[in-house]
């Protein structure tokens, strides 16, 4: 694969994993470590620390989620995150469009187009 | 490509002409700023698109209107083909080499020509979301260390321990920081009070593996080159806060104006040994060594205290009695 089309595969990556991410904290508060190997477990999204805790740090930012430190039952205290009321609307917004977008792309990329 | 052959133009009225006229002048001129390659081709196969959906309407100017604004403002029509957010599909990569740019890559190695900043300089030595722990220089050609980077593979921090970088550091530990510049800059110049005066006219600058002096500047040099490099960063530094700039700057700041100051002390006394008779060249190793250590440790040390005022503050705050997971 040509590194120009591995540039756009991972731009499209890049705004899928935001989505991944509000959709993991929809579910529930987590510590980065958690979120981490969450997204890693789909290699699909092929994610790493080095993407996921920028993104956090940029959502944080941005109001989308925040964060707080809570004790851990294991070791030191974790840093959780959580989707705010804003986070969880965007999220909402996002995953009903996420959904047209994905209806859209199965039907073009596994039916014949007829013209 | 190959432009579309144009259709023959639905039945529309001068005015609604003109509109399109307008709209893709404008397209062309934006287009030859991003992407003066395609700009030709593009405009022809944009215009067949409007013709050929105005060929469905009754080609009045509300009916031009409309399909012009589902194309969008010109100019951010013309920025969607490269200009304005990247670069131009199947350009050249972002690091090629390119004179008129001032930071990139040369053969794989990173360059920085622009004035470095204290932003830019706070953000390249402690960026512990940043999992690179050598990071392009702040300035001049090669790599720096990304502290924080360094700190989270050792263990010592992890990416997210702070919200925002040292901004919870209480002030006094703050101040402690840039102390350390202070007092090594300090020394520096205490003890050229003491050792300068009795220095020859020439005074070793470079000294080979074994500690044999190479190269000799003229004392006044050596003076003003060892006072330059420890006292003015630490002013900066000192400055930096006086100025209340953020957090990450002063303890970047205070970092790097230790790392020089270290370096310089570092010169002196291998200097002060050599002119004593001396041999070796323990000084300049333990300095060199000190100089990379010394700013990792208050960095990471800067960062321990911020994430346990955190920890302290959500731990003990109002928010305590959330259960834990």
């Amino acid at each position: 694969m040509t590194t120009e089309a591995d540039g756009r595969i991972s731009q499209f990556r890049k705004g899928a994993v935001e989505l991944a991410i509000l959709a993991l904290l929809h579910h529930g508060e987590a510590y980065g470590g958690e979120i981490v190997e969450a997204l890693a477990s789909h290699p699909g999204l092929a994610i790493s620390a080095g993407t996921v805790y920028p993104l956090l740090s940029r959502l944080r930012k941005a109001g989308v989620i925040d964060s707080l430190w809570r004790e851990s039952p294991v070791g030191p205290p974790r840093k959780y995150y959580r989707l705010t009321p804003e986070g969880s609307a965007e999220f909402e917004a996002m995953a009903k469009a996420w959904e047209g977008v994905a209806g859209a792309m199965d039907t073009l990329l596994n039916k014949e187009i007829v013209r | 490509m190959t432009a579309p052959q144009r259709k023959p133009g639905p039945n529309i009225t001068p005015e609604a002409a003109g509109l399109i006229e307008t709209y893709f002048a404008r397209v062309h001129g934006a287009m030859l700023v991003s992407a003066a390659g395609e700009a030709a081709e593009t405009v022809d196969e944009l215009r067949a698109h409007v013709m050929d959906e105005l060929a469905r309407t009754d080609g009045s100017p509300a009916a031009v209107s409309r399909i012009l604004g589902e194309l969008g403002p010109p100019e951010a029509l013309a920025a969607e083909y490269g200009g304005a957010d990247g670069p131009v599909p199947g350009a050249a990569p972002q690091d090629a080499a390119d004179p008129r740019r001032l930071h990139g890559r040369i053969l794989g190695v990173p360059y920085e020509l622009r004035m470095p900043t204290t932003a830019r300089i706070a953000s390249r030595w402690w960026n512990p979301l940043d999992p690179h722990v050598f990071v392009p220089r702040v300035f001049g050609l090669g790599w720096d260390i990304n502290f924080g980077a360094l700190a989270v593979k050792l263990g010592m921090v992890r990416p997210d321990d702070e919200d925002e970088p040292f901004a919870t550091v209480p002030r006094g530990w703050m101040m402690a920081a840039l102390a350390v510049p202070m007092a090594l800059s300090a020394a520096v110049a205490a003890l050229l009070a003491l050792y300068a005066a009795a220095w020859p006219a020439s005074v070793p600058v470079q000294w080979s593996a074994a500690g044999e002096p190479q190269s000799f500047w003229p004392r006044i040099a050596v003076i003003v080159y060892l006072l330059a490099m420890s006292v003015l960063p630490a002013l900066g530094a000192a400055s930096s806060y006086a100025r209340r700039r953020p957090p990450l700057n002063r303890a970047a700041g205070a970092a790097g104006a230790t790392l020089l100051a270290t370096i310089a002390l570092a010169q002196l006394v291998q200097t002060i040994l050599t002119l004593g008779g001396t041999p070796g060249m323990w000084p300049t190793w333990v300095g060199l060594s000190t100089a990379i250590l010394l700013p990792f440790a208050m960095l990471t040390v800067l960062s321990r205290i911020g994430r346990a005022r955190e920890q302290r503050r959500d731990l003990n705050g109002t928010r305590k009695k959330e259960p834990a997971r």
